[in-house]
């Protein structure tokens, strides 16, 4: 009975070990990442350091994502703040196969379809960054400070929902980081539960 | 009625949707995607009328193409929950939505998300005023609610109802109400609040679950309800040394005074409330467990007769059943008296065996542990202990060495091979046994089942008519000697037959180390044969220098080295060496066969796919003679392959609590057992026999397969 007990703790402690894996959480470093965009160029987070960074999840097939594009909501927040000195990514971590993979090629013409305005679109289709970062959904936000911290993680804003109305009367989590944030003050929300589809990462 | 698709004109969603409106005027809203109908939603009440000022239920009915799935009250990483705004006349009152428990499905990139397959009922409580001046009334609402597959897709839809106002009602669509008020989650059983702990640390909260009750189920989850701002992790299942359940659940963030979580402790299909989930879970239907003991007894019983009788032809027993066979021929010359006696002491081994087994049994389950038939070959130091023992055995009857009656010390543990006396013929029972338990008989199966969820005192009678049935032959056997007649005359023949025998027990050793090397590796299995090897050194310096007439001086000599040779040995290579191996993980060399867990199970039938479990062990003889003549063959193979049969393999080898589990839930506590769930009615598995045969598998798969072939 004993040994018997033994083995089932060591089957249930193995079976812990393997999913240990931690997403950074706000308040700590962001993980560094090197990505390719859509022109072929090479991207690095630390070329970046000294700037705030946001990193937006993208997934042009989900309604969620076609909710903040098509209203121009997203649009206008990446002219607003690139306007401000912000870098702002964003990034596609669909596997091939799966809904939201675009080829360098796609992507560009994604880009001049929605009248897209990053700093850079960035090609994650292995799904390292996205399974590092922790992202799950499209969109998810994340907000880096000059230090290189992370300041902000979660959904885009207040209202989950694929209806365009709702961005109105939504609070925008992302753009009042920012704000706070530049203006020397705390960030007050700091992580919200991002909504949206799953990423479509590889089996 | 709108619904918004990705990839088509609106006007094409248009016709469509009018084309659906003409199939069901009213009622049904349905999402299209590609030509294919994605979802039906549609409002439907558990009564006939409405009777003014009486509260009923009404259900918000999503029916889901296969392989797509909605969301619950807390979606997971992603997804939102399907939301529902009424619009219901002046002076009605509409209760919170009541989520039946949901799937927990996992995606790729460690996604975990709550939802429904299928079709899921979404529960409403709705109170109209005390006075209606209406004939009928138009109930209606705006539809939310998001699917996704692979891909995600939104979709609303205005649902209704009419319904005429009475004085009196009757049920209406109990099927569907009935079936998805089972799902409900339950308030907290009054008892159990008390074992309810939850502690917060600095980046989760602890749950802790001190309930005996659900210690003993095989999956036991927590599906956590937070609300914003709260954002957390992935509930993990803890190691606790108390026997309790443990859950921690990291969070990113949650206010500074919050102490615990609301959510829903899940096992089995049912679930219970933590927090203010509980006021939504108005779910009061008991499922009452059927009382079988009445009428049932004397019938399993009879079975348990059956299946002790038929335990003496199965392959693990049948070694030491020849030599019993072998043993009457030796005394059949003896008088009447001495062979009914060897005969009792038979049977009497088989039934102290079973009686210790059972008390053994109802000790454990009254300190809470799981109890299961041949649980023992679950642990490997009784296999290896087995091991030695059947090696011993084979050496005597070799005649590598003599066991001499006479000696004092040998009474004990060797005294049983000894092929005169009935304390030889008492262990021979004992040891026949033993090494029946891997072998679960036919009708044995349900008659144990049976015994082990009733009292300490069924399961005693049950091993009893175990053992009766088991030793019947041989007590009618030895108290009719005449009918061994038949049997040829003693002669130098025996010798051979005994030699051979000894063969057929090092077969049986080859299996026992099989049985370990499945359980704890090849080293387990390698190091457990250089023990006997050091044991079977020992036998012989026993037979040959252990001479009766030697020296005093020698036989203490000789005595030492074999002392020291078999605790050497055994202290270096069982006590060292094989303690060290670890349990082997579960690899599943035949591909085809994926394995068993319950939430794939569950995931697979909600695809609409029929699933066959093969519940089987290492050390389960039948279940390997099963798996080699019926089920690993081409004709059986191919048959799994075109009925599209999802085929998965639960290995009790180590005795997985999941899989204890899930065996009870058949009513068995043993394998093999061997469970087909026909995706036409997931909810009715059907138990195949213990015994397979070709023709009877592949006659249940014929039958599950759906009449009209779905190829296009």
């Amino acid at each position: 009975m004993k040994a018997k007990l033994l083995f089932l703790s060591l089957t249930i402690l193995s079976a812990g070990l393997l999913c240990a894996a931690e997403s950074p959480q706000v308040g700590s470093a962001a993980p560094g990442f090197t990505l390719p965009d859509a022109h072929g160029r090479i991207e690095s987070l630390s070329k970046f350091k000294g700037k705030y960074v946001v990193l937006e999840w993208f997934n042009p097939g989900c309604p969620f994502v076609q909710k903040h594009y098509r209203s121009d909501n997203m649009q206008t927040m990446q002219k607003e703040f690139t306007g401000k000195g912000v870098v702002w990514l964003t990034i596609d971590s669909s596997a091939p196969g799966e809904q939201g993979n675009l080829s360098p090629a796609e992507a560009q013409k994604q880009m001049a379809d929605w009248k897209m305005d990053p700093t850079a679109f960035l090609l994650d289709p292995t799904g390292k960054v996205g399974r590092e970062y922790g992202a799950t959904n499209t969109p998810h936000m994340f907000v880096i400070n000059p230090e290189g911290k992370l300041i902000y993680e979660g959904a885009i804003d207040s209202k989950p929902s694929t209806n365009q109305s709702d961005i109105q009367t939504a609070t925008n989590y992302v753009k009042t980081a920012l704000n706070e944030s530049m203006a020397g003050k705390p960030v007050a929300t700091t992580t919200t539960k991002a909504y949206g589809c799953s990423v479509k990462y590889a089996d | 009625m709108v619904t918004r698709r990705m990839n088509c004109s609106r006007g094409v969603a248009l016709a469509l949707l009018l084309a659906a409106l003409l199939i069901c005027p009213g009622q049904t809203s349905a999402q299209m995607f590609q030509g294919h109908n994605l979802v039906q939603a549609s409002l439907i009440a558990d009564t006939t009328a409405i009777v003014p000022g009486q509260p009923f239920t009404a259900g918000l009915l999503l029916k889901m193409a296969p392989s797509w799935h909605s969301y619950w009250r807390y979606p997971g990483d992603a997804g939102i929950p399907t939301e529902i705004k009424w619009h219901l006349p002046q002076g009605w009152k509409a209760g919170p939505m009541q989520w039946p428990i949901p799937l927990k499905l996992n995606e790729p990139g460690d996604i975990q998300i709550y939802g429904y397959h299928d079709e899921v009922l979404l529960m409403m409580q709705l109170t109209p005023p005390a006075r209606i001046a209406e004939k009928s009334v138009h109930l209606a609402g705006d539809a939310d609610w998001l699917v996704c597959a692979k891909i995600c897709i939104p979709g609303d839809g205005k649902v209704q109802l009419d319904l005429p106002v009475a004085n009196s009602a009757t049920a209406a669509n109990q099927e569907l109400f009935s079936k998805f008020r089972a799902q409900l989650p339950k308030p907290l059983p009054s008892g159990a609040e008390s074992a309810i702990k939850w502690t917060r640390e600095a980046k989760s909260f602890r749950l802790t679950i001190g309930d005996k009750s659900l210690a003993q189920k095989a999956s036991v989850d927590f599906f956590p309800l937070p609300k914003a701002p709260t954002v957390i992790g992935h509930p993990k299942r803890e190691l606790s040394n108390d026997g309790s359940i443990v859950f921690t659940l990291p969070f990113e963030t949650a206010p500074p005074d919050m102490q615990s979580l609301d959510g829903l402790i899940v096992f089995d299909h049912q679930a219970w409330s933590l927090g203010s989930a509980a006021i939504q879970s108005t779910g009061t239907e008991e499922a009452k467990p059927a009382s079988a003991l009445s009428g049932g007894l004397l019938k399993y019983l009879l079975f348990g007769f059956i299946g002790g009788f038929i335990l003496n032809l199965m392959p693990c027993v049948l070694p030491v059943i020849s030599l019993k066979i072998f043993g009457f021929i030796q005394h059949a010359g003896d008088s009447r008296r001495k062979i009914f006696g060897n005969g009792v002491a038979f049977a009497a081994g088989i039934f102290v065996w079973f009686i210790a087994l059972a008390l053994l049994m109802i000790a454990l389950k009254a300190a809470g542990h799981q109890i299961t038939w041949a649980f023992q070959f679950t642990n490997p130091i009784f296999v290896v202990v087995m091991s030695a023992v059947v090696l011993v055995f084979a050496l005597n009857l070799f005649g590598v060495f003599e066991i001499t009656l006479s000696s004092r010390a040998t009474t004990g543990l060797l005294g049983w091979s000894a092929q005169e006396g009935y304390a030889g013929s008492f262990f021979q029972g004992v040891f026949a046994t033993v090494l029946a338990t891997p072998c679960t008989a036919p009708f044995l199966g349900s008659a144990l089942g049976f015994a082990f969820a009733a009292s300490a005192g069924i399961i005693l009678l049950m091993f009893f008519a175990i053992a009766a049935g088991m030793s019947a032959p041989y007590l009618l056997l030895t108290a009719q000697p005449a009918w061994l007649r038949f049997v040829p005359r003693p002669g130098p023949w025996m010798v051979h037959v005994k030699q051979f025998m000894g063969f057929l027990l090092i077969a049986t050793l080859l299996f026992l180390l099989w049985v370990l090397g499945a359980e704890r590796g090849p080293d387990a299995a390698i190091w457990t044969s250089a023990f006997l090897l050091a044991l079977s050194i020992a036998c012989w310096m026993k037979g040959s220098f252990l001479l009766p007439g030697a020296s005093l001086a020698r036989r203490s000599l000789v005595l030492g080295l074999m002392l020291l040779l078999v605790l050497g040995s055994g202290f270096y290579f069982i006590g060292e060496k094989f303690a060290a191996t670890k349990i082997a993980a579960v690899s599943l060399t035949k591909s085809d066969w994926v394995p068993f867990g319950p939430i794939r199970l569950q995931s697979e039938l909600a695809q609409g796919r029929s699933v066959f479990i093969d519940f089987t062990a290492a050390w389960c003889i039948t279940c390997k003679f099963n798996e080699a003549s019926v089920l690993e063959t081409a004709a059986v193979k191919e048959a799994f392959k075109h009925y599209g049969i999802v085929k998965m393999k639960a290995d009790w080898t180590n005795a997985d609590p999941v899989i204890t589990k899930t065996l009870k839930q058949f009513g068995r506590v043993g394998v093999p057992l061997y469970v087909l769930y026909p995706a036409s009615a997931p909810d009715k598995p059907i138990v195949l026999p213990e015994l397979l045969t070709q023709a009877l598998v592949l006659d249940h798969l014929q039958s599950i397969a759906p009449k009209l072939a779905l190829t296009p």
